[in-house]
């Protein structure tokens, strides 16, 4: 291990051929591929996330309960480092007979999803204006109705962010999975500081920064046109 | 802000006032320069305050704000000792500074090692005049210092205020949007206009009798006599014996005073206290006077008491006059023709 | 069912390792911690800097912030890896991706941690004659204290999960094992570098939760909202 490098020339040259090259998108080992098997991945470790947090959450913050559940959430995701708990999760995976792959990074990836959909599901459930929600139980909107129509609609934009955010770290995280055996876009990286090729790890590098990029950037798409405005302009982000 | 000129003397209470935009806190906030003047000149004992390092000029003048501004991550003591920390002084001096202080403005000791948000509004400006006075500052700049506290506590802490003046004898500028507070405080009044401008500078009786314009006059308001009778007390008038006689004189006599008063009735007295008021139809010849029925509660007052005060207490009663009691015993009477021939006196004090 | 101890041929955790092994292990979480404080501590000197910029001058704010916010979206394999390239497979590969990490919310809570400070706190204090360092190092910096350790806490821990991923670029610490348990098959070093890189965040957290509550005596009364 040098404490400063080599020669810091790269090999560009090499980034963009190789990039541009239509063969290294197809065939088995193409980026296509790859590709494809993290945001399969991503998508869904999100979805399923989203389907056991947000109503989960909603009910606990409708019906006013589980205060701590929230503190105790916080102080949890922030401890977890996700490459040590997929890396303890192999081993059992293995002896299981679940082998390699998906389930050690899958809940690795999982327990990174859950709490920004957690969390922001709750408080915009809970900073829903008490007033509205009296008004429309007065109405005579049911509790199911109180929720789904009313809370769950002006919490939208909040929980929608909350996704973003969660897809968002999932993405920049998956990369891990190419270390502990897996495949996805972090392949390259690994390929490349295996086989001392800096094109490919820079390559790969771009890659993996390029679908976060695009993931963060598709959901703020979707935050700001697929919204009503209404809806919209009550957003404000619990978490970042 | 146009010019402004304005003396004040050493020791006395300066109340700056105004409507909002005369500039009374920025004049307030250019003596220790948290606001620079553009031009002009102001002295503290002579020397020019821009002439000095400014935070070593802020060290020699007390600053008491509204809403205190007391150090959250410090005890009480902690913060009241801050300038005299900075000044260097020794821990023992620092303590007994500190206990000087909390004697001086009602603080109790126990307080000291709490924390700012464990007391009461009144109780932390009270640590924010402590705190001003740590150093012995001889200026002392207040700038609407009981605004942020209910009227109860603002008028014990305008009261300890004067009682703490009469103690230290610093140079008080304050500044106020308070009228009655600038009345109740001030040894001289700085009334400014919108724009920067002094419309008068005086003593409180004089602003209230000898309001220098319209502005003034409207600003002090329209029931400024009645006001003025709240800066005197019984004790500034000459009052006089009046339709007032002992028991032991007898029923004859008291007819006699009360047409000498022209007054309908009575006052009685035993051994030189006070026992009340008696209507002339209640005099019967024959009875002695202590018996006779009195008008309860008497009207009386002390000497200490405002004219305003008085004056309340004789529209009230009946008897149209108030006795003074001057520690139980009778003193004289108080009637609405005194109280407004000392209007007519002289002003001020 | 899965054997936790011992004598089956390849176990969770076969106790010998860890005696045997002690040596690697016990090199691997210095390494581990050094490269955390390493990375934590040129994070909060840098932060320090872009805060006392973006409390000078407003406008600079929200250009920090949208800097330090990318810098933490890019994912970490990728950002490691770009280095590698630059700076080989060296301890500055890992360190700098790692520093650059913790931007985002050590700038985020030392500027919040000093916008908290009340106005009339700061009036005050200027108007009692103190000059602006002596102001900002008496008093303001002690009442940002609970935003910038909460800021630093997320830090640490974070760059502990971090490091683990340095190991990629050889620089991870406890990662090493992890990897190095993957590479050969043993589930041993793998079980124990991730059992020990969560213990280790979960130790510096208590730790600096701790020196926290040390440092701000006054915020102690059930008020603290963070």
């Amino acid at each position: 291990m040098t404490l400063l490098g080599q020669a810091p020339v790269p090999r560009d040259i090499g980034v963009f051929e190789w990039l541009l090259d239509p063969n290294s998108w197809t065939g088995p080992d193409g980026i296509l591929v790859s590709l494809a098997n993290t945001v399969i991945l991503c998508a869904v470790v999100v979805v399923v996330a989203i389907v056991t947090m947000v109503p989960l959450a909603s009910w606990l913050a409708h019906t006013r309960r589980g205060e701590v559940s929230v503190s105790w959430t916080v102080t949890l995701s922030r401890a977890i480092p996700t490459f040590a708990v997929a890396g303890l999760l192999v081993p059992i995976s293995l002896r299981s007979g679940w082998g390699f792959e998906p389930w050690p990074i899958f809940i690795a990836l999982l327990l990174l999803a859950l709490p920004p959909i957690f969390l922001n599901t709750y408080t915009a459930i809970q900073q829903v204006d008490p007033g509205v929600v009296d008004a429309s139980r007065a109405m005579g909107y049911s509790e199911t109705s109180v929720l789904v129509r009313v809370e769950l609609a002006l919490a939208t934009s909040v929980m929608l962010a909350g996704v973003r955010v969660a897809a968002v770290t999932v993405v920049a995280t998956e990369p891990i999975r190419a270390f502990l055996g897996g495949d996805g876009l972090g392949r390259y990286v690994r390929d490349g500081l295996g086989q001392n090729n800096d094109a490919l790890v820079i390559a790969g590098a771009m890659l993996i920064a390029g679908l976060a990029g695009l993931t963060a950037l598709s959901f703020r798409l979707i935050e700001r046109f697929a919204l009503p405005d209404g809806v919209r302009r009550l957003a404000t982000t619990t978490t970042r | 802000m146009t010019s402004l000129n304005l003396n004040i003397e050493e020791g006395s209470i300066v109340v700056l006032i105004g409507p909002s935009g005369c500039g009374k806190t920025t004049t307030l906030r250019m003596i220790n320069r948290l606001i620079e003047p553009t031009s002009g000149r102001i002295e503290i004992n002579g020397k020019d305050v821009t002439q000095r390092p400014v935070a070593e000029l802020r060290r020699e003048i007390g600053y008491v704000i509204q809403q205190v501004g007391l150090f959250p991550h410090q005890t009480i003591a902690g913060n009241i000792a801050t300038v005299p920390k900075m000044l260097g002084w020794g821990k023992q001096r620092v303590s007994d500074r500190i206990d000087e202080l909390a004697d001086l403005v009602g603080l109790e000791p126990s307080l000291l090692d709490r924390y700012p948000d464990e007391l009461s509004g009144g109780q932390q400006q009270r640590v924010g005049v402590a705190r001003a006075l740590a150093a012995d500052p001889p200026v002392l700049l207040m700038d609407e210092p009981f605004g942020a506290v209910d009227p109860i506590v603002r008028t014990r802490l305008q009261d300890e205020l004067l009682e703490l003046q009469a103690r230290v004898g610093k140079t008080i500028v304050l500044v106020t949007h308070d009228i009655d507070e600038a009345l109740k405080v001030a040894d001289r009044i700085a009334l400014l206009n919108v724009g920067g401008i002094l419309e008068q500078y005086s003593p409180a009786d004089e602003l209230l009798a000898e309001p220098a314009n319209q502005f003034v006059e409207e600003f002090v308001g329209e029931d400024r006599s009645v006001k003025r009778l709240q800066l005197r007390t019984v004790a500034d008038i000459p009052f006089h014996r009046g339709p007032v006689v002992a028991a032991t004189d007898g029923v004859a006599a008291a007819r006699s005073i009360m047409r000498e008063y022209s007054s309908e009735w009575v006052g009685v007295t035993s051994e030189n206290v006070f026992l009340g008021w008696v209507h002339v139809e209640d005099l019967q010849d024959g009875v002695p006077l202590e018996s006779a029925p009195r008008s309860v509660p008497a009207a009386q007052v002390q000497p200490g008491s405002t004219l305003r005060n008085a004056m309340q207490i004789i529209m009230t009663s009946h008897t149209s006059a108030a006795v003074i009691d001057n520690e139980g015993l009778f003193g004289g009477v108080v009637t609405l023709e005194l109280i407004r021939a000392s209007l007519e006196a002289e002003t001020g004090s | 069912m899965i054997p936790l101890f011992g004598q089956a041929p390849n176990p969770i955790v076969r106790w010998e390792y860890f005696i045997d092994e002690w040596d690697q292990i016990q090199r691997a979480l210095i390494e581990h911690l050094e490269l955390t404080v390493y990375a934590v501590t040129l994070g909060l000197v840098v932060s320090a800097g872009l805060s006392a910029i973006a409390l000078r001058f407003r406008r600079t704010a929200a250009p920090i912030n949208g800097v330090t916010a990318f810098l933490y979206t890019i994912p970490s394999v990728a950002l490691f890896g770009i280095l590698v390239p630059y700076f080989g497979l060296s301890r500055l590969s890992a360190v700098l991706p790692l520093a650059a990490y913790t931007l985002l919310i050590l700038v985020t809570n030392i500027v919040a941690g000093f916008n908290s400070v009340s106005p009339e706190v700061r009036e005050a204090a200027d108007g009692m004659g103190m000059t602006p360092a002596r102001r900002i190092l008496h008093v303001e910096l002690p009442l940002a204290m609970p935003y910038i350790v909460a800021g630093l806490r997320i830090a640490v821990v974070s760059t502990v999960g971090l490091v683990t991923v340095a190991a990629i670029i050889g620089q991870g610490g406890l990662g090493r094992l992890i990897l190095d348990g993957l590479r050969r098959a043993f589930w041993t070093p793998m079980t124990i570098g991730a059992a020990l890189s969560i213990l280790l965040a979960l130790a510096l957290d208590g730790l600096i939760l701790g020196a926290g509550k040390w440092l701000t005596p006054w915020a102690q009364r059930g008020r603290s909202a963070l």
